[in-house]
């Protein structure tokens, strides 16, 4: 074992460091012509008349294409709810109105600016409590007729309501009138953008018939059915190619600029057609992390326990659906933390309103659930003059409970472990004051999941005995494909990783792949990996024996030779293997397909459950250390200390980058990242006005890796890349809250609202 | 939009004489390139002045410091010969991240008369004055706080070049410090800005007090009441919440993207009540050494 749990390099990054890795910015084809896209300037309201003739016939333009060109092809994640451009309705300021393609990107922009645009403004639903409303206009009025993805098939909708779930158990009245206490918070977040070093961008053309499109997608077969509904044609008709991706976190899982290139490319004749955002225009239109308001109450008996909660939660899912509407499946599951508590009733809706989408963003709806749980919490404990941790450990799962939906949790005590872990690393805050700044201490604890859905691996020796791996699994740029995956198929193949070329996913080529999204890459496509090789292996095996000595019968991959156990030095190189199996009809190529088999559930706990059950879940516990300045009201964080149960590590520094980058985007969600929405329109539109946190705003977070290998997993290994953002924000504002002496409820938590709780 | 690249100050003023107003003077870029794009700048000519020689000296004259207009951001904030002026080194070395700072100048963020200019509070209250000189009418100089006449505006004439600042070194008994206020530690355009400069008396009353805040107003400037709340008396708790109430009501901040005229009028007082214990605390240093 010398590629398992090894810091080795990733395969793709001196390329990345140096400046040398192809994103879609620097590709190009020959004759290939620039668009971009107008955007509505309005945030509700009805097209009057859009007038392209002027645009047309400016200089270099070859394209000028609006919904009346392109027909109303409808695509969605879950609910097909969305065009390409807006047709008769403006929904949301920046949806899309019309594109250009020119030869010059400046000739394509001088074009947009050229069309006439005139819509009438309507009064816009911007929050909601507006779309909530008995009597309010819905976003869409056709919501019934709109078609649904299988994923979609339990999902609750009604008018503005375009995800619901509810959670009604017996006994959670009488739990609450027999109450000794009840504890009831009201906590909201705000929207977060996903800031990826690269924004949206694509290449697309037509050639002999098929939309061929090239972009750094997390999830390229969704880009093709998205595609083929937009386009209206056959789901094959569309190929997409993968590009190195420059970070996703969650909102390159959908079509960004993809449909943008392929209309423009449709329209002049199939030429080659480049669309890439400008940073301004991808903050206004990416699929952010949704804004939320959540309420709990919990009933508690005289001994201090949790006899019942309800927890009721409206999240926003701006002007189309995307991911949101599936969010209140996911709240529901830790709607009770990992505690025992009796019966939860919970009741949570996506809600449409006139602002831009939201939709998946590393962690998707689990920083904020697990922000009101577990500062619920903290509450709790105050209010029983309990220590915040005590209280936790006291009231934890124990294995073999059950979640909400009738799962047992058969390994709940590695969170009790993580839990010990953080606290010895990080014990009490000592001084609590020191001249104006004051220090404080907060933990979360919980469990997260690892996204169940299908991958597939095909891997075949090459001539010179190199293994090719081909998968519809693109790195995000977490290392899932070039340190996990590269690192799996050496071990299993006993090769070193440098013998290990992954190519980047083609839905022509490669197998299904349901993205790079939920950690599930490493656990999902590793595992797949090793079933391919097990098939491999077997044809490897079959043709080396006729190429050694009688008698061997048991064979092992070693150093790139098929060797015969027990019969001396008896080996045979790869190659020589290739050449063999060349020539005897046999294709050394094995594939695998795997998805997560769900555990048992109670059906009918829930309506409008759109994720029934929770699989391999992991355990966590931070804690972290603030110090707050009582002059300005900002937060510093001293120190950041991590519990993560990971099953396995494959690359411990991998799993460190992971967390650190985590932390870092918890930070920021919790204290420097406004994205606030005023009248539909953000106030922060630029890398300017939007504070991402800085190199010298973080902690050197310190990690603890509890490893309890998978049962199912590629040697172990369970996914690791959302949970540091999940409990992040739960733990940063527990320490603030401490520190201050006073309890927050909203993120972010702004040096302003620092200042103003010491001053009342 | 020409561009015109000059290499000399013989170059530079004539370049200027012929466009006048039409032309826009390019340093180190750092507001230009951000103005551009915005439309806030549509000038027929941008002048780049940067490889103009003799303008990024730091140098001592007769007891003064000149800097020259040139001195980029992070030469301000290391240059030993600016020792006596910790507050202007502070702001320099708080502008933007280090890239902006290399390449950023002390008369681009002058002339830009932002209402957050960083170092345009440590010049005033050290009473800088601004050297400027055209091709007709030759040399002049005047007191920086003379030079700003509001937001983004000044009273550089189109034809004129900005040349250096002048600094009078300060007396004995004397420490100055700059505090800037920003969401993150770095990457930040000032929420606010404040600048002091403090000398005390052998009985460790005040001397003389000089307070200048940015972000806070439309343009930077000296807060005159409360120097003198602070002249001349012992630096009590309740001398100090009086100089505060006084400096938040001599301010005028608004709300922005940034922060809201609430938070800066909250943090005013406790930054002013954070410099003068600061500053305290260094001359009582500097004596005891």
């Amino acid at each position: 074992m010398t590629n398992i749990g090894s810091d080795l390099p990733r395969a793709d990054g001196w390329d990345k460091v140096a400046g040398k890795s192809q994103y879609t910015v620097d590709y190009s084809e020959s004759g290939m012509l620039h668009g971009c896209v107008l955007r509505s300037p309005v945030v509700c309201g009805r097209i009057v008349r859009v007038d392209v003739e002027a645009a047309r016939s400016m200089p270099g333009v070859r394209a000028v294409v609006t919904a009346t060109n392109v027909g109303n092809g409808r695509a969605g994640m879950l609910v097909r709810d969305q065009t390409l451009f807006a047709d008769r309705e403006i929904r949301h300021h920046g949806e899309a109105i019309a594109a250009v393609a020119a030869d010059t990107l400046a000739q394509a922009r001088a074009a947009r600016d050229a069309i006439e645009l005139e819509a009438e403004s309507l009064p816009a639903l911007t929050t909601m409590a507006q779309a909530l409303a008995s009597d309010a206009p819905l976003v869409h009025p056709d919501w019934e007729s709109y078609a649904l993805n299988p994923m979609a098939a339990e999902l609750r909708r009604q008018g503005n309501v375009a995800g619901e779930l509810i959670a009604d158990p017996d006994g959670v009245d009488e739990a609450f009138e027999r109450a000794h206490l009840v504890v009831e918070d009201e906590f909201c977040v705000d929207r977060q953008y996903q800031a990826y070093l690269e924004p949206m961008s694509a290449v697309a053309r037509f050639t002999d018939g098929r939309c061929i499109v090239r972009t750094g997608s997390q999830f390229p077969y969704n880009i093709r059915e998205e595609l083929a509904a937009y386009l209206d044609v056959r789901l094959s008709d569309v190929r997409v190619i993968g590009q190195t991706v420059g970070g996703g976190f969650g909102a390159k899982l959908g079509c960004g600029t993809e449909g943008y290139a392929a209309v423009l490319s449709r329209a002049v004749g199939g030429r080659s057609v480049r669309v890439v955002k400008t940073r301004d225009e991808d903050i206004v239109t990416a699929p952010v992390r949704e804004n939320a308001e959540l309420r709990i109450r919990t009933a508690l008996d005289a001994e201090g326990n949790m006899t019942a909660r309800e927890f009721s939660c409206d999240m926003d899912c701006g002007a189309y659906g995307l991911e949101t509407p599936t969010f209140p499946s996911i709240l529901f599951h830790f709607a009770a933390g990992i505690y025992r508590i009796g019966p939860v009733r919970v009741h949570a809706r996506a809600v449409y309103t006139n602002t831009p989408p939201t939709g998946a963003f590393r962690g998707v709806n689990g920083p904020a659930v697990y922000f009101a749980v577990e500062r619920h919490m903290d509450n709790i404990a105050r209010r029983l003059n309990e220590d915040p941790m005590a209280f936790r450990a006291r009231h934890m799962l124990r294995d073999g409970d059950t979640l909400l939906n009738g799962q047992a949790l058969a390994d709940a005590h590695i969170a009790r472990e993580a839990c010990e872990a953080v606290q010895k690393s990080l014990p009490a805050v000592g001084a609590r004051q020191s001249g104006d700044r004051l220090r404080g201490v907060g933990s979360a604890t919980g469990f997260w999941v690892t996204n169940p859905l299908p991958g597939s691996v095909t891997i075949t020796v090459g001539e010179d005995g190199r293994l090719h791996v081909l998968t519809g699994a693109n790195d995000n740029g977490s290392g899932a494909v070039a340190m996990g995956l590269t690192q799996i198929v050496a071990e299993a193949m006993g090769v070193s990783t440098g013998e290990v070329i992954v190519g980047l996913p083609d839905t022509d080529l490669s197998g299904y792949d349901s993205g790079s999204q939920g950690s599930r890459t490493t656990h999902i496509v590793g595992k797949a990996a090793l079933i391919a090789i097990d098939d491999l292996k077997t044809r490897i095996f079959d043709v080396a024996r006729q190429m050694l000595p009688p008698g061997a019968n048991e064979l092992e991959l070693v150093g790139g030779m098929v060797r015969a156990v027990g019969i001396g030095d008896a080996q045979v190189p790869l190659a020589a293997v290739f050449q063999m199996a060349n020539f005897s009809n046999v294709s050394l190529s094995g594939s695998g397909t795997y998805a997560t088999t769900p555990p048992a559930f109670t059906p009918g706990c829930a309506v409008g459950l759109t994720m029934p059950s929770l699989l391999t879940p992991t355990y966590h516990a931070h804690r972290a250390e603030v110090e707050v300045d009582s002059v300005t009201g900002n937060v510093r964080l001293l120190r950041y200390v991590v519990a993560q149960e990971v099953g396995r590590a494959i690359n411990p520094d991998g799993i460190m980058g992971q967390i650190q980058g985590g932390i870092a985007q918890g930070i920021g969600f919790t204290l420097t990242e406004n994205l606030r929405l005023v009248d539909g329109r953000y106030l922060e539109r630029s890398l300017e006005a939007y504070r991402l946190p800085l190199a010298q705003d973080l902690p050197r977070v310190e990690v603890v890796l509890l490893e309890h290998p998978d049962s199912e997993g590629p040697f172990g290994a369970k996914g690791v890349a959302e949970p540091p953002l999940v409990f992040a924000p739960a733990a940063i504002a527990n320490a603030v809250s401490d520190a201050v002496g006073k309890p927050f409820y909203k993120l972010p938590i702004t040096p302003e609202d620092v200042l103003f709780a010491l001053d009342t | 939009m020409d561009f015109i690249r000059t290499t000399s100050m013989e170059h530079t003023l004539s370049v200027l004489e012929a466009y006048g107003s039409a032309a826009t003077l390019l340093a180190g870029g750092t507001d230009v390139f951000a103005q551009l794009p915005r439309g806030e700048l549509t000038p027929g000519v941008l002048v780049h002045i940067m490889p103009v020689p003799g303008l990024s000296s730091v140098v001592l004259e007769g007891g003064a410091i000149s800097i020259g207009a040139l001195a980029s951001h992070r030469r301000i904030a290391v240059d030993g010969a600016l020792g006596g002026f910790g507050s202007l080194r502070q702001a320099a070395a708080q502008i933007g991240g280090w890239q902006t700072q290399a390449v950023g100048t002390i008369g681009g963020n002058v002339c830009n008369a932002s209402p957050a200019a960083d170092l345009l509070p440590p010049l005033l209250i050290h009473d800088a004055r601004v050297a400027l000189v055209s091709a007709s009418r030759g040399e002049r100089s005047l007191p920086v706080s003379d030079f700003v006449k509001g937001r983004h505006a000044t009273a550089r004439e189109a034809d004129e070049l900005v040349t250096s600042f002048l600094l009078e070194p300060p007396g004995t008994h004397t420490a100055d410090i700059y505090l800037k206020v920003g969401r993150r530690s770095a990457m930040e355009v000032a929420i606010l800005g404040l600048a002091l400069r403090l000398t005390l008396d052998d009985r460790g009353r005040v001397a003389q007090a000089r307070v200048a805040t940015c972000a806070a107003s439309p343009c930077p400037m000296r807060i005159t009441a409360v120097e003198e709340i602070l002249q001349g008396e012992e630096l009590s708790a309740d001398l100090i919440a009086e100089a505060g109430q006084s400096l938040r009501s001599s301010l005028s901040p608004i709300d922005d993207v940034r922060g809201s005229a609430a938070y800066r009028l909250a943090v005013a007082p406790r930054l002013l009540a954070r410099a003068i214990e600061q500053t305290k605390v260094q001359i009582m240093l500097a004596n005891s050494g």
